[in-house]
């Protein structure tokens, strides 16, 4: 019972800390191809293809963190 | 038990279906089909060939290209009514059994493409450039990149059944419809991003990465 609980505790911080530090991380990529793009919009189709390059790097980690927690909730109930 | 087998060689029949008909009886000046199959061919090589140079990219190309259509068609089957992992036919980029076997063709082709261009000797070179210091750094990527590349698309696809597939549990017809919605474009991202790191890997290993 207690190794349930324990599984389900860390499912859930794994996505949390994991979209966590995604978030924030998201967050200063964009600020940066918003400013770049304000400053300068003839380079906005080249800016906008590295900035999606740039957010699909960052989300693999946070996918880490959701394929953890699908392991440790089907670990549940095989325990 | 075999959907995501059966789903890949519908795919293949929805790709066949499209490309036969329009390269068939190609003329110099293009209409209709031709017309259209063309300018999404074009923009695919241009924008995956942006990284390579001129004949790396005409070999590499096709390669690229099938990469992407395969993918968007895979993520999209997803979005389709029917479709789901709880219940219904299956997109195989859903299983990571097929994103591993992408994830390991992009692999022998970053390998092929770099003996092919630079000669064995110089490409063993590429390992230990700029300093000897970097070989274990160069190893562990070459384990890296498509461990994740496997794992960046199954988790984006899987996870979006799999939470789509709860929602649809829960409250049935109108909470799903902003997720598949984003559906649509993360199917559109995570295609593009596989492709393009593919081009990235590949211009790396022929020497185009400085």
């Amino acid at each position: 019972m207690l190794a349930k609980g324990l599984c389900a505790i860390g499912a859930c911080f794994a996505v949390s800390i994991g979209a966590l530090g995604g978030g924030i991380g998201m967050g200063i990529g964009g600020k940066g191809a918003f400013e770049s793009i304000a400053r300068q919009p003839e380079v906005a189709g080249d800016v906008r293809t590295l900035l999606f390059i740039v957010l699909a790097f960052i989300e693999t980690l946070t996918i880490y963190g959701l394929l953890i927690a699908f392991m440790l909730f089907g670990k549940i109930g095989a325990i | 038990m075999y959907e995501h087998v059966v789903t890949q060689w519908i795919i293949i029949l929805i790709l066949a279906l499209i490309t036969i008909p329009a390269t068939k009886n190609m003329k110099v000046v293009p209409r209709g089909l031709q017309n259209a199959w063309e300018a999404i061919v074009q923009w695919a090589l241009d924008f995956f060939g942006g990284a390579l140079t001129e004949d790396v990219a005409k070999k590499w190309a096709p390669l690229l290209a099938t990469f992407f259509l395969f993918i968007l068609t895979s993520n999209y089957l997803g979005l389709l009514p029917g479709a789901g992992t709880i219940s219904g036919f299956v997109p195989p980029t859903a299983d990571w059994n097929i994103t591993v076997t992408l994830a390991l063709i992009v692999f022998f082709a970053v390998h092929i493409a770099g003996v092919a261009e630079n000669g064995g000797l110089g490409y063993l070179k590429h390992f230990v450039s700029p300093n000897p210091a970097f070989l274990p750094l160069n190893l562990l990527e070459e384990i890296a990149h498509p461990l994740s590349l496997t794992i960046r698309l199954f988790g984006n696809i899987f996870g979006h059944e799999m939470i789509v597939g709860f929602l649809v549990l829960l409250a049935p017809f109108f909470i799903p419809m902003p997720l598949v919605a984003l559906g649509v474009l993360t199917g559109l991202i995570q295609a593009l991003v596989f492709t393009i790191l593919a081009a990235s890997y590949i211009a790396s290993a022929t020497g185009e990465g400085h």
